[in-house]
């Protein structure tokens, strides 16, 4: 337990140095703000329209299909770290498991679901 | 010294779990409410390293901030105008469900007080439950292991079927 | 522990032959493109699972590590639930919605073949975890399925009510699987069951985790605090997916639950006559049921009067017969369980054929109304003779199988002393004849306004009609087979 303490303080650590320099920042910075300076692209194109629009389903079919994926990984993890000690026999449990997966990935790819016309 | 240190690191993340669901539940726009969910998560995880549930922490991390997090985050940019009114959270019924929760809370709260939990010895928590984790999977656990892909593989499915565009071709 | 497991294969092999079916149905689907080999693939593996099924006849014994129970109680669940699936599947052959040109339908027949592998484990589960996973696989696949006429705005809306009440009732159920992990340090039912007996536990704390358990039961059997979601989803759903739910989710629920309630909460020093127990003293658990059970029913049917949308007055009739079933549970006793299982063959049969008549009306005329049965009588006489047969049946009435079902969950409760509930399932039973009555009434008494010409069916869909007619009929005379059976497969692995 005792060897997870340096982590948490080390985020500590971060967020607080983050909080500091932007402080410091605010106080310290000189200011000379005018309207132009404080629209939201100072330097770039104007905006020609808003950027609050609905997004494409595909954004979130992406999104499902990573969680899913991130979800093998999680579960490949352990095994692979007991993949001496389990032999072959973890290895064909595994296969299984990627195998009815792989079956799924095949199926969307086959189904267009990760194009993106 | 140590123990009091893990004191005052349980109190901060509880604090951080409990604050930023308050926020998750009670902010009126729903983008800030997302946000706030991100410290809930990692609030979370922090309180399963603290448990020594260091693969626990770690999937949290993995799954819940850089997955369902995500996930959530495009939910709300798929809602039409996210600044609008139409998605903002709103109460109804407020004295039915306070006093419904009230009530939960309080039984609940009562039932973890006065209740006598099966507690392990510590000495028999490992120091890395990964290994354990990956044992347990491929011995014993075996079958909810491998319905696990069955799951995984019907969501696939599922996600694929309900986020495309029908075309009205078979292809 | 290897051999452990490869000799423990022996008893998931309908449950491997279904999962390799859902696999070779998505790659047929995907190779072929052809919905009628996707279908025949289906049935196929369905057949093959049932066949490995009957091979575990007679057998009881623990399976991965008690992750599952294979004993009879168990068989007799999955093969009602394939039993249904094959029906469903046949049924989806003649479906004019489902073969939708605009749909494509190999995931779909994948999807029911992944669900009736969710329900099949359902039905074994002996280990919390294990429990707990099946039933999101189960409830994965329904929530698709449900909403797979997506273009339909009635589909899309079901789909997503099914999701919102799926987790908030599998959440609760989490929640209560927690509070009783953290009282006896355990997810196998029969470690927490011996546990509880020696150990002893805080009867609140237990009584807690009891009802939020509950809450994902009775979100699977439709009980009514958990029942918003039945008439959305059942009017919403496509009619194949509506019957599948109404009788094989319910199945594999019922068996969830009476496994859990049996042999967690059994009290192993019960000593009193063969054939009844009693529950851990102190623990409230029928109390519960009692009142699930008389809201159900009563609410189901007092509903059900109002509705004019034949598919939804069936979803709350559905609800109203969860209502009958949990009656069995609350006898504590052998003959209350096989009742319900005696009722489970039978609901089957009665309510499958409902659906389908449905089903078929809606292929011809494209309605579910009630209003569409007017002078059916005439149109398509054998039909409406069907119908009439599934209604009586479903009211519970001699001579057909309905009426055995309900004789023996009488029965049962009476033997139990408790007649005033066998009174109140009695009263239900004459409300529920007055809905059931509109459709006759409509069918046979009233004149159509619209088309008279006659409707015609396939041949295939007379043959399907009949499979699910002739058991209903014969059963209602010829129902020892049956009875023997159920209070044969009473039996639970581990439990007296």
């Amino acid at each position: 337990m005792a060897s997870y303490i340096p982590i948490f303080l080390m985020l500590a650590a971060a967020a607080g140095l983050g909080i500091i320099l932007l402080t410091l920042h605010q106080v310290l910075g000189p200011k000379h703000p005018t309207e132009e300076k404080l629209s939201t692209y100072e330097s770039g194109m104007s905006p020609i329209r808003t950027a609050r629009e609905r997004f494409s389903v595909k954004y979130y079919m992406v999104a499902v299909l990573f969680i899913l994926f991130d979800i093998e990984v999680v579960f490949l993890y352990p095994w692979a770290v007991n993949f001496r000690a389990l032999g072959v026999f973890g290895y064909v449990e595994m296969m299984i498991f990627i195998v009815i997966l792989l079956v799924g990935y095949y199926y969307i790819l086959r189904k267009g679901a990760l194009k993106w016309d | 010294m140590n123990i009091e240190l893990i004191d005052i690191i349980f109190y901060f993340l509880a604090i951080v779990v409990i604050a930023s669901a308050s926020v998750v539940v009670f902010s009126r726009n729903i983008l800030y409410s997302a946000f706030s969910l991100l410290f809930t998560f990692v609030g979370v995880a922090g309180l399963y390293v603290l448990l020594t549930a260091d693969f626990l922490a770690i999937t949290q991390l993995v799954v819940y901030v850089g997955g369902i997090l995500v996930l959530i985050l495009f939910g709300v940019m798929l809602t039409n105008n996210v600044f609008n009114v139409d998605i903002k959270t709103g109460s109804i019924k407020t004295l039915p469900a306070l006093v419904l929760t009230a009530v939960m809370a309080g039984v609940l709260c009562g039932i973890f007080f006065f209740t006598q939990w099966t507690v392990r010895p510590s000495e028999v928590v490992p120091t890395s439950t990964a290994p354990a984790i990956g044992m347990a999977l491929m011995t014993g656990y075996i079958l909810p292991f491998e319905v696990a892909s069955v799951v995984l593989l019907v969501a696939m499915i599922g996600a694929a079927m309900i986020a495309r565009r029908d075309t009205g071709k078979q292809n | 522990m290897i051999e452990q497991i490869l000799s423990n294969m022996w008893y998931i092999r309908p449950e491997i032959a279904l999962t390799i079916t859902c696999l070779a149905a998505i790659l047929a689907d995907v190779f072929f493109k052809r919905k009628a080999l996707v279908a025949g693939v289906v049935l196929g593996g369905l057949l093959a699972s049932g066949v490995l099924l009957m091979e575990q006849y007679g057998v009881s014994a623990p399976a991965f590590s008690h992750m599952l129970a294979v004993d009879p109680f168990s068989v007799y669940f999955r093969g009602v639930i394939l039993v249904t699936a094959m029906f469903v599947v046949l049924f989806s052959l003649s479906s004019v919605e489902i073969n939708n040109p605009r749909l494509r339908v190999g995931e779909y027949y994948a999807l029911i073949v992944a669900m009736t592998l969710g329900m099949t484990l359902m039905a074994g589960s002996s280990n919390m975890l294990m429990m707990y996973l099946s039933l999101e696989l189960t409830s994965l696949s329904s929530y698709i399925l449900a909403g797979f006429t997506k273009n339909a705005p009635a589909s899309a809306e079901a789909s997503l009510k099914y999701v919102i009440f799926g987790a908030l009732s599998s959440g609760l159920m989490l929640y209560g699987i927690s509070i009783l992990y953290g009282l006896t340090g355990s997810l196998d039912i029969y470690a927490i069951n011996h546990v509880l007996m020696t150990m002893g536990a805080n009867r609140l704390a237990l009584l807690i985790a009891g009802v939020l358990i509950m809450a994902g039961f009775g979100y699977k059997i439709s009980a009514v605090p958990f029942h918003f979601w039945t008439p959305d989803v059942y009017e919403g759903a496509p009619v194949t997916i509506t019957a599948f739910l109404s009788v094989a989710s319910k199945a594999a629920g019922f068996s969830m639950l009476m496994r859990f309630m049996k042999v967690t909460f059994i009290d192993s020093t019960f000593a009193g006559p063969v054939g009844t127990w009693a529950l851990i003293p102190g623990f409230e658990f029928t109390n519960i049921l009692i009142v699930l059970s008389v809201l159900t029913m009563t609410l189901g049917n007092l509903v059900a009067v109002w509705q004019k949308n034949v598919k939804r007055l069936l979803a709350y009739s559905s609800i109203a017969h969860a209502g009958y079933m949990l009656m069995g549970l609350v006898v504590l006793g052998n003959d209350g369980f096989a009742a319900v299982l005696i009722y489970f063959v039978i609901y089957m049969f009665m309510n499958l054929g409902a659906f389908f008549v449905v089903m078929l009306v809606s292929n011809k005329t494209g309605s579910e109304h009630i209003d569409t049965y007017k002078g059916l009588g005439s149109r398509a006489p054998l039909l409406s003779v069907a119908m009439a047969i599934f209604l009586v049946s479903l009211t519970g009435l001699p001579p057909t199988a309905g009426f055995i079902g309900k004789l023996y969950l009488f029965a049962a409760l009476i033997n139990a002393k408790m007649i005033w509930l066998a009174i109140v399932g009695a009263l239900n039973s004459v409300v529920s004849l007055y809905y059931y009555v509109l459709i006759f009434r409509n069918m046979f008494l009233r004149e159509g306004t619209g088309s008279t010409e006659p409707l015609k069916f396939a041949l295939s869909d007379n043959i399907i009609l009949f499979l699910l007619l002739i058991p209903t009929l014969v059963l209602g005379l010829y129902f020892t087979p049956l009875v023997q059976f159920a209070q044969y497969s009473v039996a639970m692995f581990g439990v007296r």
